[in-house]
């Protein structure tokens, strides 16, 4: 691992001065569970480390004012165990439990998993049908971007290097159900050959799929076609048939495309049976 | 590069300055000779190098040294206490839950977080508890059921 000078900023402000300091040099550490990996392999090579951690404001889950905000610095099992998103988001739970083995979870963090921007992100399927907003902060104060427009493309967001994720919010809705299906090779401590999350509200369907493109997507056509027709056996049939062609998957050591697109098929299917 | 830290080794308060490059799992072992935490795979797979830090089962290899600033890390060296092994231990040698031995101090790190959060798992919490955890000889039945036979006496 190359040298490295450590910085543990206690305010945002404190943080946003030293990545507009050191700009390109600087790097972000959050749960590292990444970030340590890249630069043990020389993959990434920042001079400059700049750990949010000892932030306290990044570490809440907040629910109020009919939104749930979730925080750059909560952990995965933080998320996965608490009380409210599991009864409420028991999909959005079951993704961050998915994620790793418990000590990755123990360390590894939300936001981090989004802002990784990985195709098979395992928390990018709920939040995004879910439609929840990115909350970056910069010198130009607080702004916030729709998920699914944050996403550029495989580990690319639309994030500038002096800007800082303080977290990530969405509308707190009764009506929400949702399924969170993850398919991989083995059961723990394995990545995503295809991972999914369907939402049913009194707003529609909301479709999003992992692995099966550049970013994780949703699936506005297949989406439509759910809210423009009434769920019976056809209409499901029909609609995992547009599923499949509306991915764009690749074949890569975990699968080859036109297995995805089935399994595409197959998890749209069994998430929909749920409420037929 | 170095950074002077502070933080509880096995229920001692240290103050070490440390390159700030450095894993934990490196600093452990390089710097204060606690070569019970190993490295398997350096990259949060395999669960060897797991240490307890502020109550919770982390992977060594993916913790920076400075990032133990104010933290408590328990150690493997640190479960035996004036010579007396830890429960973990005596029942990993009673039920002959190691061969090589070189996953046995991550696997009963994990263990013993596992027990402080559930003292009673059932067997499928202890599979799944583990499974951060890879052993390459013995297969996993015994250590499941050397960590069972704990859950069950802290439960008698």
């Amino acid at each position: 691992m190359n040298s490295v000078e450590y910085y543990s900023p206690t305010s945002l402000k404190e943080a946003l001065n030293l990545l507009a300091a050191y700009g390109e040099e600087a790097s972000i550490l959050n749960g590292g569970t990444d970030l340590i990996v890249r630069m043990r392999e020389g993959q990434s090579k920042p001079k400059v480390i700049v750990d949010i951690k000892k932030i306290d404001e990044l570490h809440k889950i907040e629910i109020e004012d009919n939104y749930v905000f979730i925080g750059a610095c909560v952990h995965l099992n933080d998320l996965g165990k608490h009380q409210y998103i599991i009864e409420k988001y028991p999909f959005l739970a079951k993704a961050a439990l998915s994620i790793g083995s418990n000590q990755v979870r123990n360390r590894a963090t939300c936001i981090g998993n989004i802002c990784n921007a990985s195709p098979l992100a395992d928390t990018a399927t709920p939040l995004l049908s879910l439609n929840a907003d990115v909350h970056i902060y910069s010198e130009n104060g607080l702004r916030t971007v729709p998920l699914n427009q944050f996403f550029v493309f495989v580990r690319k967001t639309i994030l500038k290097q002096d800007e800082i994720v303080t977290g990530i919010s969405f509308e707190d809705d009764d009506s929400i159900l949702g399924v969170f299906y993850k398919m991989s090779r083995r059961k723990e401590v394995d990545l995503s050959t295809v991972c999914s999350t369907v939402i049913k509200s009194n707003k529609g369907y909301f479709v999003s799929y992992g692995a099966v493109a550049p970013t994780p997507v949703r699936l506005y056509k297949t989406e439509s076609f759910l809210n423009e027709n009434t769920l019976s056996q056809e209409t499901i049939k029909e609609a995992c048939m547009i599923a499949s062609q509306e991915v764009s998957p690749i074949s890569d050591i975990r699968a080859t495309e036109k297995y995805r697109r089935e399994i595409v098929e197959v998890t749209l299917q069994n998430s929909l049976l749920e409420w037929l | 590069m170095k950074k002077t830290i502070n933080f509880i080794l096995n229920g001692e308060p240290v103050e070490h300055a440390v390159d700030t490059n450095k894993t934990l799992l490196k600093m452990l072992r390089e710097d204060f000779d606690l070569t019970g935490t190993k490295e398997g795979c350096g990259a949060g797979e395999c669960g060897a190098c797991t240490v307890i830090m502020d109550g919770k089962a982390v992977n060594s290899c993916l913790v920076l040294a400075v990032e133990s600033e104010g933290k408590d890390i328990l150690t493997i060296e640190g479960l035996t206490v004036n010579g007396e092994l830890d429960p973990l231990q005596t029942s990993f040698v009673e039920n002959a839950a190691l061969q090589c031995g070189y996953c046995t101090p991550g696997m009963i790190m994990t263990a013993k977080a596992m027990l402080n959060e559930n003292p009673n798992p059932s067997l499928d919490e202890i599979k799944e508890g583990i499974s951060g955890n890879l052993c390459r000889c013995t297969g996993y039945k015994k250590i499941i059921e050397a960590i069972h036979s704990v859950a069950e006496q802290n439960n008698s």
